[in-house]
């Protein structure tokens, strides 16, 4: 892999993530509603009230740096404006405080957010890479045959329901019905720990079901693009010759035509994480698992633009950072892309 | 022994027989793929169920005329049960259809114009206007779906104002059609544009040009007819992701209570309780159609795109 | 490397195995010697354990069970000893006597030079704003002061604080001012306590003191052992935040949680029949109401893009005649199940002190209103749609907030009947936050422009009724108004009832109030929805309402309930007893793990494992045969 390519990509992802940032400010102070209409029904609301903490978040300094007005035309320029204050505070790792949990820091607020998703959506791909690549291959492999029949029927029909679709009956009957598992949450209520063991044993017995629900959207989809790009890949020159020459089926699936159906998984696996981790908003509220997800349901309704802005910020920034990793490791794996 | 003078209605009549021909083996075709079929006949279901679901049902049954009693469990008077306000699950279920299917026509229609529009002038045009488009593409490829639609809907209900109304759509849900649309293009601008590139690749392209044609001639005559064909594929397969996109978002609540898709319907169901109170009837009609519904469109999707693309080695 | 199709098969079995092994009951945490947990549900976040910043009921609760008040609320809401163990009531002046001896949870000292500091932060607020509350933090508690008539405090003593009132009212008890200890907070001002962060674990008087607060699950309390009061059974107490009232309902049936706040009428019905957890209904002290935008009314002022699109909203025969054509019990009955009361004046039933029934109350008699209609010139034109006075068909702009599907559900009745009168209503839902400034006129600020016809939505109030009255004065038009009416009558009456001499002669005043804003139609009333709660009673006795008539446990004004609570499964006396807590928890405790799914009985549930269980089934066997006769498309696809 040249080093042009890598400082291509490299820089292609800086400029991305620039746009991002500006992208995330526009969009949501576009939202209507201000944020100190937050304020709830509060009888005694005054407008002094209202005026002193929009000065105290800066809301009153004009949006964006040049404001172009119409009557009477003139353009000026505004040094100090809420734009310039956003990206400059951002590429500082300032996030800002959230308007809904008064004083605390966006990062807090996100960061206690972040394991609980992470390690959803870590471990369900994780299984459902392991398993629906396994299961397409193998369809794909001996197509028509049982595998495929049974798996890319079961797989299709996964493939077709929302999460929350996929999870509903899953607590139905697992939790609320046979209650092998609890119906929501990550640990038990209230409940103190005799080891670090026990508390670590408790997590993953409120992790499985949830992580059964994404897993199995998950296979879903992997396995029918994994089937599709073996049956691509099996019908391809090399495959043929290597099957010619008398090497066995499973030798020909294993070393030729699986790690090269393997790399536009690899793309795709990256891109996907973008919209896996929104798909799992529905999952989580489902579960009532406290993730990322729950937090930007939240944050919507009560209008609390820092934590919406961080959220998307962060979401943005891994997908271009994941396609990064992927593009950098295609570059190293295919041989075809050494410009 | 006579010369045979071929005449421009000869090349004509021709051309139609050409295109008879090739419809008839792609039916043929399409109709050996089982699943496809089955995808075919479950969407004819529900197109005639969108269409004109009063027929079947009567019209959508209101709060003030729900006779049932909250949450009834299926019996002869409602086969599917009732709601919590009393009102007929199957009612609600086969008027769901319209809204559901509306959402999902319209917003696939955005999807493919824009997405459409911009891979075939990407890929034909190529150089920097390809480079700005995809860049473009690109960015939008990147952004977290969901969390978008759920900042941008507040945004475009202000744009579009309270009143609008499209194909009996009110402006709600117009907001999660746009959503959709703004947000689902981008694929659909990079396939096309991957499929436009190869066409561009293949001779004749070339020998027209050589013949003087003109770029729009040749876009129109030999890009575009060999783009359709995808461009109809990705239709179906798009309209099954606009489907679920709307379930997925109505249930999350950017639905609206006056005109019930079946994600709306799922939503009403989790905000009454009925997972815990065991009213399956209230959630399970609205699932499976949608399950039917994306899963039909995913197959004839499927096959369409089989058929109408075939992969085969060295042609690339 | 790929792996090997049999190192992939592993690793699956692997995590199946995992998988396998969880199913087993989790290694029981419970042991001899654990906590006794009382684990509270609501579907209400918090947003800060700030007490002066919090704007929800949940963020009451917190700071109340961490801290006192002066005086505490009794069962019946009446003033029971709380920072202060007594008190002495002259014509201008409060003596509240502090409790000797009293310590903090950190040890130190608690005293009236504590309380006075906490006074002081309010009162400095209202003095540095022109004798005006609503500027102490988020605005809440301060206007309590102000209210209850407090100029001054003094502090002669340790145990001595007196308060100068301008009136004898008993307001004075009702105010919510936290006494928060000053040698933690006393560099903080009225400017700056709103914003100070008060990070878990918090030093309090109260029972319970928050220790541990994670944004998003949930907020733990731990017993305060320097508490002067009764020690609750319970060593700990977690409120626990839930999504939706669906996860939290199965939580209470599964005993995951002991107490549910805010279940919806259908789950209560289903809850009354299971026998371990008893249901309680609470009054509401607050409504859902329709505001019409009225703005004008009274002085003839019109908004150029905005204001009510029909003047027909300003006249109070148009206003009156569309109170006929809403039915109030089919609503309670519909929306709230029952649990809830018929709408009519703005104080509440629950505050029967305060509270009349109007003296020319309005039917649901749809011909009735359409008489009205046509009496007050508003008629119908050839196609149905009925006319305003200026020749315009009426097209009403319908906003409620996305918050609550009662508001959803509402409107849909609203729409239809109004419908039936010819007057065509379009509803639309909003976040609060753009509800909040929707409803703004211009007297709010630049920008504001009131566009909007009926605003559904509700309010909730506190003790005393004037916190809800003032929302119809004059001067609540830009801040808390959503009607924009004004009527100098109606002030004059406010500031005389607020000044009566006598219970009697506050009451006279406020009924005459009351009417007034009903026969003008300034709102129409739909309901008071109830408040539904749950409990279990297998694990914690003792639970009280409060107030006694018709609260409810917890959430409510105090948190004596806390301390009151005892252990169930104890044959003991049913007094609470003091110090038993700690060592009577071996035998009762709460069984943490949540499964083996205690208390599901009920025949729906069995119906819906069997039908989950087909379905999966289903699911399998569709897959099965949908490629079963896949032989032409596996073969001659190649091409």
């Amino acid at each position: 892999m040249s080093v042009r390519y890598l400082g291509r990509k490299v820089l292609g992802a800086i400029v991305t993530i620039f746009f991002i940032i500006v992208l995330n400010f526009v969009l949501f102070r576009m939202m209507p509603g201000s944020p100190e209409r937050v304020l709830l029904r509060n009888p005694y609301l005054t407008q002094e009230k209202i005026e002193a903490v929009r000065e105290q978040w800066g809301l009153n300094d004009p949006l964006l740096p040049i404001s172009i007005s119409l009557d009477p035309p003139a353009i000026s320029v505004n040094p100090a404006n809420q734009l310039f204050g956003y990206v400059q505070s951002t590429l500082t790792g300032d996030l800002g405080y959230s308007f809904k949990f008064r004083g605390q820091p966006v990062t807090e607020v996100i960061g206690s957010r972040f394991w609980p998703t992470i390690i959803l959506i870590g471990a369900a791909e994780a299984i459902a890479i392991v398993v629906g690549l396994a299961l397409g291959s193998y369809a794909g492999w001996r197509r028509g045959g049982k595998v495929d029949r049974a798996g890319s029927g079961v797989s299709l029909i996964l493939y077709s329901m929302p999460y929350f679709v996929i999870g509903m009956p899953l607590i139905i009957i697992f939790a609320a019905g046979l209650g092998w598992f609890p119906t929501s949450g990550m640990f038990t209520i209230g409940a103190t720990y005799a080891s670090p063991i026990d508390q670590l044993l408790d997590f993953l017995h409120h992790l499985f079901l949830p992580l059964a629900t994404v897993a199995l959207g998950l296979i879903g989809g992997y396995s029918i693009i994994m089937r599709s790009s073996i049956i691509e890949t099996r019908s391809e020159e090399y495959v043929t010759t290597a099957r010619a020459k008398g090497l066995t089926d499973n030798r020909v699936l294993r070393a030729h035509a699986f790690p090269n159906a393997l790399l536009p998984m690899v793309t795709i696996i990256a891109i996907n994480l973008g919209y896996v981790v929104g798909g799992a908003i529905t999952a989580e509220i489902v579960f009532n698992w406290p993730g990322l997800g729950t937090l930007t349901v939240d944050a919507l309704a009560a209008r609390d633009y820092p934590v919406l802005q961080g959220i998307f910020l962060l979401l943005a920034v891994s997908v271009v950072i994941a396609n990064l990793a992927a593009d950098i490791v295609y570059g190293y794996l295919d041989p075809r892309v050494r410009t | 022994m006579s010369a045979t003078i071929i005449t421009a209605r000869d090349l004509r009549n021709e051309r139609w027989r050409l295109r008879i021909r090739g419809a008839r083996t792609f039916a043929g075709r399409f109709v050996r793929r089982s699943d496809g079929v089955l995808g075919l006949a479950i969407l004819a279901v529900f197109t005639v169920l969108a269409l004109a679901p009063a027929l079947f049902v009567g019209p959508l049954e209101s709060v003030t005329t729900a006779s049932g009693g909250p949450l009834e469990p299926p019996s002869l008077t409602y086969p599917l049960g009732t709601d919590e306000l009393g009102r007929d699950m199957l009612n609600l279920t086969v008027h769901g259809a319209r809204i559901s299917m509306t959402i999902g026509l319209l917003a696939t229609a955005i999807t493919i114009f824009v997405g459409a529009f911009v891979g075939v002038v990407a890929g034909f045009t190529g150089g920097a206007t390809d480079n700005v488009l995809m860049r473009t593409t690109d960015f939008f490829l990147v952004l977290p779906t969901l969390v978008l639609a759920i900042a941008l809907a507040p945004v475009v209900l202000e744009v579009i104002g309270t009143d609008a109304e499209i194909f009996g759509i009110r402006a709600t849900l117009i907001v999660i059609v746009i959503v959709i649309g703004l947000t689902s293009w981008a694929t659909t601008a990079r396939i096309i544009r991957s499929q436009v590139l190869s066409v561009k690749e293949r001779m004749f392209v070339d020998r027209a040009r050589v013949i003087g044609s003109g770029s729009g001639r040749i876009m129109r005559r030999h890009i575009f007819p060999n783009v359709v064909n995808l461009i109809v594929a990705q239709a179906v397969i798009t309209f099954a992701l606009a489907v679920f996109t709307e379930t997925t978002l109505a249930f999350i609540g950017l639905g609206d209570p006056f005109q019930p898709s079946w994600g709306q319907i799922l939503n009403a169901a989790q905000e009454a309780g009925a997972p815990g109170l065991g009213a399956w009837w209230y959630i399970v009609p609205p699932a499976v159609c949608v399950v039917l519904v994306v899963l039909s469109f995913t197959l004839v999707g499927n096959a369409l795109d089989d058929i109408l693309n075939p992969k085969s080695a060295g042609r690339r | 490397m790929p792996l090997t199709l049999r190192a992939r098969g592993l690793r699956v079995a692997a995590s199946l195995g995992l998988a396998a092994a969880l199913l087993a009951p989790a290694a029981a945490p419970t042991a001899a010697a654990d906590p006794v947990v009382l684990r509270v549900g609501t579907v209400q976040d918090n947003d800060s354990l700030n007490p002066y910043a919090t704007l929800l009921v949940v963020g009451y609760e917190a700071f109340q069970l961490s801290y006192n008040l002066i005086t505490d609320f009794g069962n019946d809401l009446e003033p029971v000893p709380g920072f202060a163990e007594s008190w002495e009531r002259a014509p201008d002046r409060v003596t509240f006597k502090i409790r000797e001896g009293m310590k903090w949870s950190d040890g130190e000292p608690a005293t009236a030079e504590d309380a006075c500091f906490s006074w002081q932060l309010g009162l400095d607020a209202i003095a540095a704003n022109d004798g005006t509350a609503g500027y102490l933090g988020a605005g809440f508690l301060d206007p309590g002061l102000l209210d209850a008539g407090v100029t001054r405090v003094e502090c002669p003593d340790a145990t001595t604080m007196i308060a100068y009132t301008t009136d004898q009212s008993d307001r004075i008890y009702q105010s919510y001012m936290p006494i928060i200890p000053k040698h933690i907070w006393g560099d903080e001002t009225w400017e700056t306590i709103g914003e100070a962060a008060f990070d878990a674990p918090l030093v309090g008087t109260g029972p319970y003191t928050a220790a541990e607060w994670q944004t998003g699950e949930f907020i733990r309390f731990e017993r305060n052992p320097n508490y002067w009061g009764t020690q609750g059974f319970a060593d700990q107490v977690v409120i626990q935040f839930f999504g939706n009232a669906d996860t939290m309902v199965q939580a209470l049936k599964a005993g995951e949680i002991d107490y549910a706040r805010g279940v919806n009428a259908d789950q209560l019905k289903a809850l009354e029949s299971d026998p371990g957890i008893q249901t309680v209904v609470g009054a509401a002290n607050g409504w859902t109401q329709l505001a019409f935008n009225s703005y004008g009314s009274g002085t003839g002022k019109t908004i150029p893009d905005g204001g009510p699109s029909t003047q027909a909203l300003v006249d109070p025969a148009f206003r009156d005649a569309l109170g006929y054509a809403i039915d109030k019990p089919l609503l309670v009955e519909r929306i709230l199940g029952g649990y809830g009361d018929v709408g009519t004046t703005i104080i509440p039933p629950v505050l029967s002190q305060w509270h009349v029934e109007p003296t020319s109350p309005r039917t649901f008699d749809i011909e009735l209103a359409k008489q009205k209609l046509d009496a007050a010139g508003y008629v119908l034109d050839a196609s149905g749609a009925r006319l305003d006075k200026e020749g315009k068909p009426i097209s009403l702009d319908l906003v409620y907030p996305n918050t609550d599907d009662v508001y959803a559900k509402s409107a849909q009745f609203v729409v239809e009947w109004y419908g039936e009168l010819g007057i065509k209503t379009t509803a639309t839902a909003y976040d609060q936050g753009t509800l909040g400034e929707l409803v703004l006129p211009p007297e709010a600020g630049e920008g504001y422009t009131a566009d909007y016809d009926i605003e559904l939505w509700g309010w909730s109030g506190s003790p005393d009724p004037n916190a809800l009255l003032q929302i119809f004065r004059c001067d609540a038009i830009g801040s808390s108004s959503d009607s924009q009416w004004c009527d100098p009558d109606y002030d004059q009456m406010y500031d005389d009832e607020t000044a009566a001499a006598t219970a009697d002669a506050r009451k006279a005043i406020l009924a005459e109030m009351q009417n007034l804003v009903y026969d003008q139609a300034v709102y129409d009333i739909l309901f008071y929805d109830s408040d539904l709660h749950a409990y279990r009673t297998d694990v914690f006795a003792g639970w009280k309402k409060m107030p006694s008539a018709n609260g409810t446990p917890l959430f409510t004004y105090g948190t004596l309930n806390y301390t009151a609570l005892t252990d169930a499964t104890a044959q003991a006396s049913p007094e609470p007893s003091p110090s038993a807590g700690a060592s009577a928890g071996a035998s009762a405790t709460p069984a943490p793990s949540g499964d083996g799914g205690s208390g599901t009985g009920g025949g729906g549930d069995n119906t819906l494992l069997i039908v989950g269980l087909v379905a999966a089934a289903a699911v399998v066997v569709v897959g099965l045969v949908l490629f079963s006769r896949r032989r032409s498309a596996g073969t001659g696809e190649e091409e």
